[in-house]
């Protein structure tokens, strides 16, 4: 092992999804970085289900990627399934999802993390962060005393007096079997920080072998997988099944004769949870007239002894667990390796956050992934990344990177979590996207890899190949708007696509704006050496349709994007007393004073402030600035 | 510090109605370039100098007025401000604030050139708050309906639209964010069926306006026909029949006559028209296109037929001028019985009524027949009147964009796209209630002030 040093740069508490894109960030930009783990040997594990990607999360991996973090070039390369989700629907919301390896996955993390420069693992707890006039100095571990530092990011994901309930048994744990850790909220606790408690769960993972596959319908993956990275090539991933199965009315009143032993009904469990990943009780209380409801079996591994009982979350006792599953077609004779449980944590709400996952009241302190109350892999990974980046970038007095929401999907993730500071745990939605044209899976190393680069997180060869994609666009659809093709040279292409023939000429953009006409159709009438760099770059002629035939839309969300930036970018001074302005009203008042937002555009998306609240700030602002002024 | 900075703003900044000055304000980068072409002068816009002219459009001249260009920052919004004065003649401003849109200018939201002023620094806040003071006060009475309605009747039956709105985006979102196997998908005919019922309760709604229009302004009934079928016999017969209450209006350089008659208690703005023919003399076909102009905006056409011209052919009208035209069949005092039959069938059996203008018969039996159709345009079961031009405009483009979202639905278009339409409708609809959570927030500002000023 290697010798632990008595001071880092960066400290990164936490070795899941956050910590490992955090430190993995922190040390590739020249920080001295230290990640402290309970156990080496459970870097980057997947607690929950064994899969990276999803809709609106695949966008997030995508832009981790772009952004030079890790995820998604690991899970390209130890993924066992891809599928792009949403294929039926418009581009813009595509999204592709691999089922993991998860033990492949881990080991590979780790094995980035360990022959990373800059970067040294330790293994221990952190029982104390020390802060000194409100900012952080050091951390306290349990059997390495203090290490100094001069930015600690903190990623304990569940493990922050994590609770684990299984039926009315409770014990403490991060996940099962694994110990959690305590005195980390007490030390923030007595700087100010305020904590509260949210809570998940997961299914029961069973025996392969115990399944009876005939009675279940498999899935597999596309075959023509999509890999996340833009870097990746040659791909030519495993596509090892899923297993479909449904519940029955059988396996809802046995859920409903445990109910009475639930955790979660019983009032045993005071977290919040999340209302779109409901458990299985949860399910068919809530939704009593559905008679089934779908379960998903997935491998955990390649080769895997054990699968993960998607769509069967749950905290009820063991024996209610094992009746439940055995009434479902496929299940009849299921072996439960473990079962599922619910667990409640610390988490930290996010308003006390700064855009650049700083605590507004802590310097030098950071948290990011679960504990600011989101869940799932990706967001926390994202979160981590951009911790990570700020944290560098604060130690070299650089400018903070910040991400609006018209950047990324990532963007809009920090965005919600410090202005809205939701009650629930957080994931991920298309639909929180506003500009969700423009934040593509495909477009994410266009939109971001320059500020890779800028980073040092992205190899420039990689970022030219971007900027050389970025620029073939353009030409060519600048190409297609300045050329006229007259009709008997395009009517042909017109009849074989089932389009109306033109009497005079057509302008290929517009031809191209035509439903049943895509741009492998015009190539003939490009020149050659433009087509053949566009057919050489792969999903070009996706994105060159995307942003011809969807250009109405485009440009309508840009120029909301520019309406908006004056108020995003109207700065508001973290010392300003809300409370003493008697024009607006009280609950904005109070709102404003507890979030302190940064900008007027964060202000204005805080719920409980109104347009004339807003007003009247900027009204407060204009004065100030011109009694400066005189 | 709006986003609409770089547009150009015009309003009218006198009380609406009939009176002897109105003053339209146009403020924005483009103010000067939109004077420039709505205007001819023999003398230029130079900076705080009033100047006489004729105000034009694509139909001809308007009116005449005075011109003053105040340039930035030495005005009232410290940007660059035209003020056009024309007589207090609320068509006539219509028409100016038109041509301006035409030009490029959007109708100036609540307050915003004292907004504007106020952001650039040409007042403080307590000034801004005087403005808004005396201007408030000064036509309280006169908005206080409107504003009890917005906070009553039309604030619920708009917040109804939005619930039924935000139910759709939700269904369609739900789509996007979830897999087809985590929930139960609602088909696209649905979504169809669910923003039909909000564009035809948001069309009923603007109904409304134009019947608050009528109410206001009069119901405007041009009387249109061939040459010397008697039209302005008509509207003699009309003038000396029934009550006139506003003169002939002074100076007007257009080449028609109105005037305003009231009858029961409506009033209805008859205007004496070119006649319609096929021409190809260029004074007469601008005439003609000064008719047609009417014809768009008129409530109800009346359409004078000479029964005693065996050569009256059946007038080329378009089916929504028809639907709105009255026929008139005049001069029965001359009339052989074998004409009248012609022209009936001529008109096809549309709704007409037999008169002479000359000796006055049958001349009321139309006033009182103008009096039905009035009331027929009255919205059934619709207790609510919009009557402010904001709201109007608001639900306008709310179902601009709403019937953009069915062509998308038709088309098959993905369901992110059909979002973007129906989230931008909902912006439109927050306008009105006031509580637009995209923040185009100062746009929302100074919302007790009226607009102008």
């Amino acid at each position: 092992m290697f010798h632990v040093k008595r001071s880092y740069d960066n400290i990164v508490i936490g070795g899941g999804h956050a910590g490992l894109e955090a430190s993995l960030a922190s040390s590739r930009m020249g920080a001295n970085t230290l990640l402290v783990t309970m156990d080496i040997s459970a870097i980057s594990r997947m607690s929950c289900n064994p899969a990276i990607g999803g809709l609106a999360k695949g966008h997030l991996v995508a832009e981790i990627d772009a952004l030079g973090g890790e995820m998604a070039r690991v899970i390209d390369k130890t993924g066992i399934q891809f599928r792009m989700l949403n294929r039926s629907r418009g581009r813009a919301v595509w999204s592709p999802r691999a089922q993991a390896d998860k033990i492949k996955y881990s080991f590979e993390m780790r094995s980035r993390v360990e022959n990373q420069d800059n970067l040294d693992i330790l293994e221990d707890t952190v029982i104390k962060i020390i802060t000194e006039k409100d900012r952080v100095v050091a951390i306290l571990t349990q059997n390495h005393g203090e290490i100094s530092c001069l930015s600690a990011i903190v990623t304990a994901g569940t493990f922050l007096n994590g609770l684990i309930h299984i039926g009315l048994e409770h014990k403490k744990g991060g996940r099962l079997d694994e110990e959690s850790a305590v005195g980390i909220t007490q030390s923030l606790n007595s700087v100010g920080i305020i904590s509260g408690r949210l809570k998940t769960g997961t299914p029961p993972r069973i025996h392969f072998d115990s399944i009876n596959i005939e009675h279940t319908t498999p899935q597999y993956g596309d075959a023509q997988p999509v890999p996340f990275s833009f870097q990746t090539k040659n791909f030519a991933p495993k596509n090892i099944p899923c297993y479909i199965t449904h519940t029955n009315q059988v396996t809802h009143d046995i859920l409903f004769s445990g109910l009475d032993r639930s955790p979660l009904y019983s009032g045993k469990i005071r977290g919040v949870g999340p209302r779109y990943c409901p458990s299985i009780e949860d399910k068919i209380v809530r939704f009593r007239n559905r008679s089934s409801h779908q379960i998903f079996l997935e491998p955990e591994w390649e080769g895997a002894c054990q699968y993960y009982v998607n769509g069967f979350s749950t905290s009820l006792p063991i024996d209610i667990q094992r009746k439940g599953l055995r009434s479902i077609p496929g299940l009849e004779e299921a072996e439960i390796i473990k079962p599922g449980y619910a667990i409640e944590y610390d988490f930290f709400s996010s308003y006390q956050l700064k855009r650049t996952l700083e605590t507004k009241t802590i310097s030098g302190l950071y948290l990011a992934g679960q504990v600011n109350g989101t869940s799932g892999y990706e967001e926390a990974a994202a979160l981590g990344l951009m911790a990570g980046i700020n944290a560098v970038l604060k130690i070299h007095s650089e400018q903070p990177f910040i991400l609006s929401r018209s950047d990324a999907y990532i963007g809009v993730l920090i965005d919600d979590l410090i202005t809205k500071s939701p009650a629930e745990p957080y994931r991920m939605f298309t639909s929180s996207a506003e500009y969700r044209l423009l934040l593509r899976f495909d477009n994410a190393d266009q939109r971001l890899s320059h500020y890779g680069q800028r980073y040092g997180l992205v190899p420039s060869e990689q970022f030219l190949k971007t900027r050389q994609k970025t620029d073939t666009i353009r030409t060519t659809i600048d190409f297609l708007r300045a050329t006229t093709i007259g009709p008997a040279e395009i009517n042909p292409t017109l009849h074989r696509c089932g389009e109306n023939a033109v009497g005079s000429g057509l302008n290929l953009f517009k031809a191209l704006c035509r439903p049943n006409i895509h741009l492998e159709d015009l190539l003939q009438f490009l020149p050659s050496s433009l087509s053949n760099v566009i057919v050489s770059i792969d999903g070009l002629v996706n994105l060159v349709e995307i942003d011809v035939k969807y250009h109405g839309y485009i440009k309508r969300q840009s120029i909301q994007i520019k309406s908006q930036a004056r108020h995003e970018n109207t700065l508001l001074s973290p010392d300003f007393d809300y409370l003493k302005i008697n024009s607006i009203t009280k609950e904005a008042r109070e709102k404003l004073n507890q979030i302190k937002p940064e900008t007027i555009g964060q202000a204005s998306r805080i719920s409980g402030v109104s347009p004339s609240d807003i007003t009247a700030l900027l009204i407060l602002l204009k004065k100030q600035v011109v009694s400066r002024e005189t | 510090m709006t986003n609409s900075d770089s547009l150009t703003i015009v309003a009218i900044a006198t009380p609406r109605g009939y009176g002897g000055i109105a003053l339209i304000r146009l403020s924005g980068p483009k103010a000067l370039s939109i004077a420039k072409r709505l205007f001819v002068s023999n003398q230029n816009l130079s900076p705080r100098r009033a100047v006489f002219g004729n105000l034009i459009d694509d139909s001809g001249t308007i009116d005449t007025g005075v011109v003053t260009y105040f340039k930035a920052p030495s005005s009232y919004t410290g940007e660059d401000v035209v003020e056009i004065s024309i007589h207090g003649n609320p068509y006539l401003c219509d028409l100016v604030i038109s041509a301006c849109k035409k030009l490029g200018a959007v109708s100036a939201g609540p307050g915003e050139f004292t907004q504007r002023a106020f952001l650039n620094g040409k007042m403080d806040l307590s000034q801004a708050e005087g403005v808004a003071d005396i201007t408030y006060s000064s036509s309280r009475a006169a908005q206080s309906a409107s504003m009890d309605l917005l906070r009553g009747a039309l604030g619920t039956e708009i917040k109804k639209i939005k619930a039924a709105l935000i139910n759709t985006i939700t269904v369609l979102e739900l789509e996007l964010d979830f897999q087809e196997d985590e929930i139960d998908f609602i088909s696209a005919r649905d979504t169809l069926g669910a923003v039909s019922v909000i564009i035809s309760t948001i069309d009923r709604l603007l109904k409304t306006y134009d019947w608050g229009k009528i109410i206001r302004e009069g119901m405007r009934c041009p009387i249109i026909g061939a040459p010397n079928s008697g039209k302005s016999s008509l509207f003699n017969a009309f003038l000396q029949e029934e009550r006139v209450i506003v003169s002939s209006l002074p100076g007007t350089t257009r080449d028609y006559i109105e005037e305003t008659i009231r009858v029961d208690n409506y009033q209805i703005r008859l205007v004496d028209t070119a006649g319609l023919r096929n021409t190809n003399n260029e004074i007469e076909s601008r005439g003609m296109q000064k008719t047609k102009s009417l014809m768009r905006d008129g409530n109800i056409l009346l359409y004078v037929i000479d029964l005693s011209d065996p050569r009256e052919t059946m007038p080329k009208l378009t089916p929504s001028e028809l639907k709105k035209t009255c026929f008139i069949l005049n001069k029965a005092d001359i009339a052989k019985p074998a004409h009248l039959q012609n022209a009936i069938k001529l008109i096809g059996n549309r709704r007409y009524f037999i008169c002479s203008a000359l000796n006055h018969t049958g001349v009321r039996e139309i006033a009182t027949a103008l009096i039905t159709e009035i009331e027929k345009l009255s919205p059934e079961n619709c207790p609510i009147i919009i009557t402010r031009e904001r709201h109007k405009d608001a639900l306008f483009y709310t179902n601009l964009n709403l019937k953009r979202s069915v062509n998308s639905i038709r088309r098959g278009a993905a369901p992110e796209i059909i979002s973007i339409d129906l989230r931008e409708a909902l912006g439109y609809l927050d306008v009105i209630l006031g509580k637009t959570e995209n923040d185009d927030i100062l746009n929302n500002i100074f919302n007790n002030f009226c607009i102008g000023k």
